[in-house]
């Protein structure tokens, strides 16, 4: 069975998102997707072509799964920031402890959660038995 | 709700001290280095074990210096790192510091004003104020503050806390002498703090954000110690308003850097631990004398934000009542997520509380001399927004057996996912108002995720530290009005 790209679990007082991809790149951008619908949840799934907003960064890590949330911190600053939801991401370069991306999003008036941070806490990128690599952050609310 | 995992403690494992007091043995895990202990009635336990609040809390007890015992209070819920609720205290001379441990709202806490009139004297003008907060507080998630800072003027802030916007007219003498540590922290390093960090919080001073912050207008509506509620100003009937806010996003970021900090500094030091999310390093190290004054920074934004927004709740009463009422004075302002240099059995300790407060009895001389000689400490216990608050001093024993600490609300017990499940944020605010409870909300789902039902019940939560004696009751509080993101 294909797992979901990303599902939204409960915490008691946060938020735990569930991502996973048959690529890491996959898994990585299914994370983007799920914090973005956290923090403002897309009316459609949009396509590619019609997110206009468009950034790029750079992020290094000791391994893949701190190199995970500390994109998702990378992506959660530049989220606040420029008043942006991203939906997508893009790899020119993802190695486990380098990546280059590219994130595709939206501007937005305001934000539905505040999200303070992704963090460590259950965080263990793995691969299940069919392959798919798969996560769980926990998003400080 | 997490499920436990392996190596948490179940209720076999614990060892009843008293009535309100458990222990998990240093025998427990391995890799424990004291024990754990939890403040809670019986009743209590099979919820707190049902997560993995005990598990985060056993973890707290294997960081390197930590000091006589790491414990939870009876509010406790899982967290992410530390369970909320826990407090730890690694010996300053060989113990660490911990950014994942102190959270990502640095110094989150509460402030009390007094209004000093009945609320039934202003009860027909309760929806006007409540409309009133709504205009002069900015909330929500993205929406920035009015007053612009300049480079250098942030830095001042992060340097002086609220002492920065009391000599810039937010404020008087007297809020400063109410605040705890002064509503400034010493050893603050804005060059420390990183730019992503203070353009994050550079436009949100005086802002509440979302989530559970909120100002809440409320009524006394018991009094359980007249003495200590004659010492803090309270009479029956009168009208009181709680803020609830921190660092905002500066705190954020200063947390996200220091915990990626740390986590590369931790090999060289030596230190392995079974949570990432506690990363830490020897508070005499570079990377830990950093992060103390990156905190203090933080924490200094936090004591300012909430000054600002007093400033802008006693405009939104002036814009209501007039010159005729006097402007509500502060009773006290508390931190609840925070590191703090403190002496217990004369050794120095980091004592960190991640949704604890500090509760010291009287006599103790870092509280204001008038609470000192009379109460102790305040100590502010919110509810939900539809049960009630309380007011809670500081006693001698807490100093003995809490690292002088008390808890500091109701604590979850049901995820904001689940709440929006089952609550629909339009039904809820009508159930409020038909409660007298006037309510201001930005989001209607951001209200749903704080409803009542997600809460403990505060009153148990309270009656546990009252009656384990670390806290003395006194008084109630009654929610009339509630602003939120």
């Amino acid at each position: 069975m294909t797992p979901a790209p990303y599902e939204i679990r409960g915490h008691t007082a946060d938020v735990r998102l569930y991502a996973s991809g048959k690529t890491r790149e996959e898994l990585f951008s299914h994370m983007i997707a799920g914090m973005g619908s956290i923090m403002q949840p897309a009316l459609y799934e949009p396509r590619a072509e019609e997110l206009a907003v468009r950034r790029e960064l750079v992020v290094d890590g000791p391994d893949i799964t701190v190199l995970l949330v500390d994109f998702l911190n990378e992506a959660l600053y530049l989220s606040q920031m420029h008043r942006e939801v991203y939906r997508f991401a893009n790899f020119l370069a993802l190695t486990d402890t380098h990546l280059e991306a590219e994130l595709l999003g939206q501007e937005v008036d305001m934000f539905e959660a505040d999200i303070k941070a992704a963090t460590y806490h259950e965080a263990q990128v793995t691969q299940n038995k069919e392959g798919y690599f798969e996560c769980t952050v926990i998003f400080d609310i | 709700m997490g499920h436990p995992v392996q190596g948490t403690p179940t209720k076999q494992n614990l060892v009843k001290i008293h009535d309100y007091l458990w222990e998990v043995p240093k025998s427990f895990r391995q890799d424990m280095k004291v024990p754990a202990r939890i403040y809670a009635s019986a009743r209590m336990l099979d919820g707190i074990c049902n997560d993995r609040s005990l598990w985060q809390l056993v973890n707290l007890t294997t960081l390197p210096g930590v000091y006589k015992y790491a414990f939870v209070m009876p509010d406790v819920h899982e967290g992410y790192g530390s369970p909320v609720g826990g407090i730890v205290a690694p010996r300053e001379d060989e113990g660490v510091i911990s950014p994942g441990l102190c959270g990502y709202d640095i110094n989150c806490g509460v402030r009390l004003l007094r209004t000093g009139i009945a609320y039934d004297k202003i009860k027909s003008n309760i929806s006007d104020f409540v409309t009133a907060l709504f205009r002069e507080v900015p909330s929500g998630v993205g929406r920035g503050g009015w007053l612009k800072l300049s480079h250098k003027e942030l830095d001042e802030v992060l340097c002086r806390g609220a002492q920065w916007m009391v000599e810039h007219g937010y404020g008087d003498e007297q809020d400063i002498v109410y605040c705890e540590s002064g509503g400034m922290l010493s050893g603050a390093d804005p060059a420390v703090v990183s730019d992503h960090a203070k353009k994050r919080g550079r436009d949100q001073l005086g802002t509440i954000g979302a989530g559970n912050h909120f100002v809440e207008i409320q009524r006394i509506d018991e009094i359980f110690d007249q003495d200590a509620a004659f010492a803090l100003g309270f009479t029956h009937g009168d009208a009181t308003i709680l803020i609830h806010c921190g660092s905002r996003g500066l705190g954020h970021q200063v947390a996200t850097d220091y915990i990626r900090l740390m986590l590369h500094a931790m090999p060289k030091y030596g230190i392995q631990l079974v949570d990432r999310e506690l990363a830490c390093a020897p508070f005499h190290s570079p990377e830990g004398g950093q992060y103390w004054r990156a905190m203090a920074s933080a924490a200094n934004f936090a004591w300012a934000n909430r000054q600002l927004i007093m400033y802008e709740v006693r405009k939104a009463w002036i814009s209501v009542f007039g010159e005729s009422l006097a402007a509500p004075g502060l009773v006290y302002d508390v931190a609840h997520n925070i590191v703090k240099k403190e002496t217990y059995d004369n050794v120095k300790l980091l004592v960190h509380r991640k949704g604890a407060t500090r509760a010291f009895p009287p006599g103790h001389p870092e509280i204001p001399g008038d609470y000192s000689r009379t109460c102790g400490q305040p100590v502010f216990i919110p509810g939900s927004m539809g049960t009630a608050s309380f007011v809670l001093v500081g006693v001698p024993r807490t100093m003995e057996e809490a690292f002088g600490s008390s808890c500091h609300g109701a604590g979850r017990v049901m995820s904001r996912t689940k709440a929006k499940e089952i609550v629909r944020g339009q039904v809820l605010k009508e159930e409020l108002e038909a409660q007298g409870i006037a309510v201001r909300a930005g989001s209607l789902a951001g209200l749903a995720e704080e409803a009542p039902i997600a809460y403990k019940d505060v009153e148990s939560v309270v009656d546990v530290v009252h009656r384990a004696g670390i806290a003395k009751k006194v008084v109630r509080l009654r929610p009339v009005g509630v602003m939120k993101g």
